[in-house]
């Protein structure tokens, strides 16, 4: 390197070490101008969103996973509807006035120790416990339950043992297990 | 494959079972009870008949303590009456029809007057009418006059309130010993005039 290059560096670092002279008012002009920008904090976000990145995927796993998963939903889902309606093709709005109703079930059986409601609302289930008359005096019992909309067939349980009609209610037909059954048909309130 | 996947497979497997075989169910039947009444109901989704009538048949027989052929034959049965209510009805027809339907059917009432009783009643639902018929057919009155006496009930534009209402009288009349088609015709002329006046107030 000759010495007329050495000069002209020094010269050129010379200059890039004096202060650098800003106006006082700069800050000021700069953060007007920011202020005055139309804001784009979804286009930020968005664009934040859609920058392009490298995404690693091996297919087959991945994809046999997702569709499983998606079939398994699928298939639970299936079966809550299925449980969980009427079950006839066609989805049931549970509105309002399809909730289901307080109906007071009332037996008279002066030597029963015990007295159960069972029926199609509570699965038959002799031990369900929001269906356990119970004794109010003189031999009278009776249990107020909530039961869905629509038509129901049931029967008391004495003793856990004997299978006796509510006297007051319809018949249902019972020619397929022989016991007598009753027919309730609520209404909803509209 | 990964273990997401199997997992994924895993669930997949239970959650088949599941929507095969209702739970509740196979906590109360045998095995071999289990699997027909599945079938049973598998089939009747498929002809998109109600299923939980079948469930709660099913659950029925389990609580009474019948046996597994019993149970599998009530349910068949209720299966076929609910496919013959749903053809006659048609298909706008609820779940709670069908399942009233059967019902009927059950205690005698022929396909033709499902179809009667269905025209009958125009437009309103056949729940109520239904029950009351099978009711009526449950307290020894005859077939055809249970059917007749509903269907001009029906004709007449009897509500489901004034049906209840019918079949509680009826009762009552033969609980104090009225003889029962006596009974049930009676209260139909009354209540049919009765209907009448209110829908027809200048006659």
């Amino acid at each position: 390197m000759s010495e007329d290059d050495d000069l002209r560096i020094e010269g050129i670092a010379g200059e890039l070490r004096k202060p650098v002279r800003v106006s006082s008012r700069l800050d000021e002009r700069v953060m007007r101008a920011v202020r005055e920008l139309p804001r784009h904090s979804r286009l930020g976000l968005w664009s934040r969103l859609l920058r392009p990145r490298r995404v690693t995927v091996t297919p087959l796993p991945w994809a046999g996973g997702l569709l499983a998963a998606g079939l398994a939903l699928a298939a639970v889902i299936g079966t809550q509807y299925v449980l969980g309606d009427s079950s006839d093709g066609r989805p049931s709005a549970k509105t309002a006035a399809n909730a289901p109703q307080a109906v007071q079930f009332v037996l008279v059986a002066p030597d029963a120790k015990k007295v159960s409601v069972v029926g199609d609302f509570n699965g038959w289930d002799v031990t369900h416990a929001g269906y356990q008359a119970q004794h109010r005096g003189g031999g009278v019992w009776s249990v107020t339950a909530s039961v869905p909309v629509g038509h129901h067939r049931y029967s008391f349980v004495v003793d856990d043992s004997l299978w006796v009609a509510d006297p007051l209610a319809p018949r249902a037909a019972d020619s397929d297990f022989g016991g007598p059954n009753s027919a309730i048909v609520v209404q909803s309130q509209e | 494959m990964n273990a997401v996947a199997r997992a994924a497979l895993t669930l997949l497997a239970v959650a088949s079972a599941a929507a095969a075989q209702d739970p509740s169910l196979a906590s109360r039947l045998d095995k071999e009870t289990l699997a027909a009444v599945t079938a049973i109901v598998d089939s009747a989704r498929l002809a998109k008949i109600p299923t939980k009538p079948l469930v709660d048949r099913a659950f029925e027989g389990a609580a009474r303590g019948s046996d597994g052929q019993k149970i599998v034959f009530a349910v068949k049965q209720l299966s076929m009456r609910m496919g013959s209510a749903k053809t006659v009805l048609g298909p706008r027809t609820t779940p709670d029809e069908i399942k009233s339907a059967a019902g009927a059917l059950e205690a005698g009432v022929s396909v033709r007057d499902l179809a009667r009783v269905r025209s009958a009643s125009g437009k309103r639902p056949v729940t109520m009418p239904l029950a009351v018929l099978t009711d009526l057919i449950g307290r020894q009155v005859p077939v055809a006059t249970a059917t007749d006496v509903v269907l001009q009930l029906a004709k007449s534009g009897v509500k489901d309130g004034d049906f209840s209402l019918y079949q509680r009288n009826v009762r009552a009349d033969i609980e104090h010993g009225a003889d029962p088609t006596v009974a049930a015709t009676t209260r139909a002329r009354g209540l049919v005039a009765r209907t009448g006046a209110v829908t027809n107030p200048t006659k």
